[in-house]
C-alpha cells in the first residue's frame, strides 16, 4: 500500500502544478456560486428561472 | 471516525514520525501556496491553510459523520451526532448574519426538489458502504488509508455521472431555496438556526434516552466541533462562502475526463456559467478544490507525524467493492444532492437554508439502507 500511495501523491501532485501551470488563473479563486443566476454550490440555476 | 481509518491506526504502536510522508506533505502544501501567491492570491493560500487545519483536526479528534449516525441509527448513541451539530452551531454564527448584511459573502443554498431528495437519500447508501462522506473520505486518503483511496477514485467518477444527470433531473421541478434571514433578517435568521438545532438536538436526546443509550459528546468531539467550526468560519471568510468539498472531485474528473478525449463542454452542466468557468481554469481558481487539497495534505501530515505512514495491509476484496459502489452512489448523490455532509449539510443548515435540514433527514434515511446492505460486503452494521 505504502508504495501505491508514493505513487498516487506524486503522480497527483504533478497532475495539480500540471493544470495550475497550462490553464488560465484569471484573478481570486472563485466557487460556481459567484455566478449571476447560481442557485447551488455547483452553480445550478433555480427552478423559478428556468419556468 | 472511519473504520476503515482505525484498522490502518491500529496497525501498531506509535513508533516514529514518517519523514517521507512528513515531507511531502508539507513540501506539497508550501508549493501550493507558492504558486497562489505568486498569482497574488492570498485568499486562495488561507483556503489551503484553512483546509490543512481541517485535515488535522479532523484526523486528530477522529471526527466522523458516517460513524456517528450509524452509531444513532443502530444504537441510538449520539454523542457523534450532538458533536456534528456543534460544528454547525459555531459556523452559523458567522455565516447567518454576514451572508445577509455582506453582498461580498454567500451562503449555501439549494432549491428543493427531487433532485435533493434523490441524491441526498442516494447519498446517505453511499457513504455507509463507502466509509466516509465527502470530508471523511479526504482525510482518511490523506491519512493513509488504501481503502479510502478505492472511494475516493469512485467518488470522482460518481461525481462526474451526477453532473451529467443533474440538468434533467433538476427539470423535473422544485422549489427555489428558503433561507431564513429572508424572512426573518439576519439575526432572526440566526436565531431561528440555532433553534432549529436545538431542537434537532433535543430530539436526539429523546431518542438515545429511550434506547438507554449515550448522548454525551466525548471531549474531543466537544473540542473538536468547536475548533472544526472555528475554521469552517475561516473557510468562508477567505472564499466568501461556507466550505464545501464534491465540487472539486467533479471538476478534476471532469479535467481528466477531458484529458482523455471524452467532450463534456457540450453538457448541460458544464455550460453553467460557474462549471464551465471551473472547467476552463486551473484547478488552484476552485475554492474548493484548494482546501480539498490543504485537507489531504493536513492529514497527511498529521498522520505521518505520529507513525509509519500506510503501512496497514489491502483490505478483503469485498471490501474494495463496498468502497467502489459507495463512492459511485456517493459521488453521483452529492452532485444531484448539491454536495456532502459538508457543502449541503453543515454549510446548509449554518446558512439558515432549509435545504440542508431536507438533506440530512434524506441522507438518514439512505444511511438506513446502507447499513443493511454493509454485511453483504463483509462490514459489521456497527
Amino acid at each position: 500500500m505504502r508504495k501505491v500511495y508514493i505513487a498516487v501523491v506524486l503522480i497527483g501532485f504533478a497532475a495539480i502544478v500540471a493544470s495550475h501551470l497550462t490553464s488560465p488563473s484569471s484573478g481570486r479563486a472563485v466557487s460556481p456560486e459567484d455566478f449571476a443566476g447560481a442557485c447551488a454550490p455547483c452553480g445550478a440555476p433555480c427552478p423559478s428561472v428556468k419556468k | 471516525m472511519t473504520t476503515a481509518t482505525l484498522e490502518t491506526r491500529a496497525a501498531g504502536p506509535a513508533a516514529h514520525a514518517d519523514f517521507l510522508f512528513l515531507g511531502l506533505s508539507l513540501i506539497a502544501t508550501a508549493v501550493l501556496i507558492a504558486l497562489v501567491l505568486l498569482d497574488g492570491q492570498p485568499a486562495s493560500a488561507a483556503l489551503i491553510l484553512g483546509g490543512f487545519g481541517l485535515g488535522i483536526a479532523f484526523l486528530k479528534v477522529e471526527f466522523s459523520f458516517t460513524a456517528s449516525w450509524r452509531r444513532f441509527l443502530t444504537k441510538g448513541e449520539a454523542g457523534g451526532m450532538l458533536g456534528g451539530l456543534i460544528v454547525i452551531a459555531v459556523t452559523a454564527l458567522a455565516v447567518v448574519p454576514v451572508a445577509a448584511l455582506s453582498p461580498k459573502f454567500g451562503g449555501a443554498i439549494a432549491p428543493i426538489g427531487p433532485s435533493l431528495l434523490i441524491g441526498s437519500f442516494t447519498f446517505g447508501i453511499g457513504m455507509q458502504l463507502a466509509n466516509g462522506c465527502g470530508s471523511g473520505t479526504l482525510y482518511t486518503v490523506g491519512g493513509g488509508s488504501g481503502r479510502m483511496l478505492v472511494t475516493l477514485l469512485f467518488f470522482v467518477i460518481g461525481s462526474v455521472l451526477g453532473s451529467l444527470s443533474l440538468p434533467p433531473v433538476l427539470a423535473l421541478g422544485g422549489i427555489d431555496p428558503v433561507l431564513a434571514s429572508h424572512y426573518f433578517g439576519p439575526w432572526g435568521g440566526l436565531a431561528v438556526t440555532l433553534a432549529s438545532l436545538a431542537a434537532v438536538a433535543a430530539a436526539m436526546i429523546a431518542v438515545a434516552k429511550r434506547r438507554g443509550a449515550n448522548f454525551i459528546p466525548s471531549r474531543s468531539y466537544i473540542a473538536g466541533g468547536i475548533v472544526i467550526g472555528l475554521l469552517c468560519i475561516a473557510v468562508f471568510w477567505a472564499g466568501g462562502h461556507p466550505w464545501s468539498v464534491t465540487f472539486g472531485y467533479t471538476v478534476w474528473g471532469a479535467k481528466i475526463a477531458m484529458l482523455l478525449g471524452f467532450n463534456l463542454s457540450s453538457f448541460g452542466f458544464w455550460q453553467w456559467a460557474g462549471p464551465k468557468h471551473a472547467l476552463a481554469q486551473s484547478v488552484l481558481s476552485d475554492t474548493s478544490s484548494l482546501t480539498d487539497f490543504g485537507m489531504l495534505f493536513g492529514a497527511m501530515a498529521a498522520a505521518a507525524a505520529t507513525k509509519p505512514f500506510a503501512s496497514a495491509k489491502w483490505p478483503p476484496a469485498k471490501s474494495l467493492l463496498a468502497a467502489a459502489i459507495g463512492g459511485l452512489l456517493c459521488g453521483w448523490g452529492a452532485r444531484l444532492g448539491f454536495g456532502c455532509n459538508i457543502g449541503a449539510f453543515v454549510s446548509g443548515v449554518a446558512s439558515g437554508s432549509l435545504h440542508g435540514w431536507v438533506w440530512f433527514g434524506m441522507a438518514l434515511l439512505g444511511c438506513l439502507v446502507g447499513i443493511r446492505l454493509r454485511p453483504l460486503f463483509g462490514l459489521s452494521r456497527d
